[in-house]
């Protein structure tokens, strides 16, 4: 038994599900279910449907390069069974899935930084050029309560920090 | 599901190039051949100066459908085309080469020899590099 990848989508086909279609060069296309099949007949390339695994990783939104993904590389050479070693692995399968998904989330966030920045910027401008569209300018005047707070800097003396140390103690 | 007038491409070195079915061996009103059903069939195309002709009636075994082929284990296959190889009346194979994958279910009919001839697929072709000292070597599947 083998779980094998879907070739449209790239997730796993578990056994009894799917077809397979074998090209008259003998290559074999696995799908996990008809809506792979169908886009695959439809001569759709997985690259450019933007719900596939191969489309997320050529645009950079998922992890391309990671040394997990080496051990879920096919191998056509059958080994020897070894009991030490398949317990080894059987116990090394759910740690490496933890470290994948964990390297995936930070490459997830890298992605994401400077987003929050750039909306709270979008945010104040809107708030700034559109106040006009909900309360009225001269309301405005009277109640300073809708625009936002000016950033007021505030120098700390050194003296301060020195009174803090003393209360850690 | 090949019936009566189907074109079957040939996937072996028998002569002949395109056959039409005529007729299912089996019982008596089977509608649709699958993989591994014998059928009567006529040459409709064939290589010049070889052993079969044009418009001769010939017996050919089933080897690839574009119908899905349901295996018990859930494995569900589908080819590209509606091929067949032709038999002689006892079921001995006529060309000597075969070309393109064959299904499995031909090796439990006793079409061995068809079976032996065609090109192994890639982990098939590892283990059979790697000999008797590949472990699993007598149980894996051929």
């Amino acid at each position: 038994m083998r779980l094998e990848k879907c070739w449209f989508c790239s997730s796993t086909v578990y056994p009894g599900h799917g077809i397979q279609f074998v090209r008259n060069d003998a290559k074999i296309f696995r799908f996990c279910r008809s809506k792979c099949h169908k886009n695959f007949k439809m001569k759709r390339n997985p690259r450019k449907v933007k719900w596939t695994k191969a489309y997320r990783r050529v645009h950079g939104k998922d992890m391309t390069q990671d040394s997990t993904f080496e051990f879920e590389r096919k191998r056509n050479r059958p080994e020897r069974y070894d009991r030490n070693l398949a317990e080894t692995v059987l116990k090394a399968i759910p740690k490496i899935d933890k470290i994948r998904v964990t390297r995936e989330e930070r490459h997830h966030k890298n992605r994401m930084k400077g987003k929050k920045e750039k909306l709270q910027k979008e945010a104040a401008k809107e708030l700034e050029q559109s106040i006009s569209l909900v309360k009225a300018p001269s309301a405005l005047q009277k109640d300073p309560s809708l625009t936002l707070p000016q950033k007021i800097k505030v120098s700390v003396s050194q003296r301060q920090s020195e009174d803090n140390n003393a209360m850690e103690e | 599901m090949i019936q009566p007038q189907t074109h079957l491409n040939v996937a072996d070195n028998s002569g002949a190039r395109q056959l039409m079915c005529i007729r299912i061996i089996g019982a008596g009103n089977r509608r649709y051949a699958s993989i591994g059903d014998i059928v009567v069939a006529v040459i409709k195309k064939a290589v010049p100066n070889m052993s079969l002709e044009r418009s001769e009636v010939i017996r050919a075994v089933i080897v690839r459908t574009r119908k899905e082929l349901k295996r018990s284990n859930g494995m569900i296959i589908q080819y590209d085309d509606n091929v067949a190889v032709v038999i002689d009346q006892e079921g001995n194979l006529k060309g000597t080469l075969i070309f393109g994958a064959i299904a499995r279910e031909l090796r439990q009919l006793n079409f061995t020899k068809i079976t032996s001839l065609a090109p192994l697929s890639r982990r098939h072709a590892e283990v059979k590099k790697l000999g008797p000292s590949c472990p699993g070597f007598e149980s894996f599947p051929r």
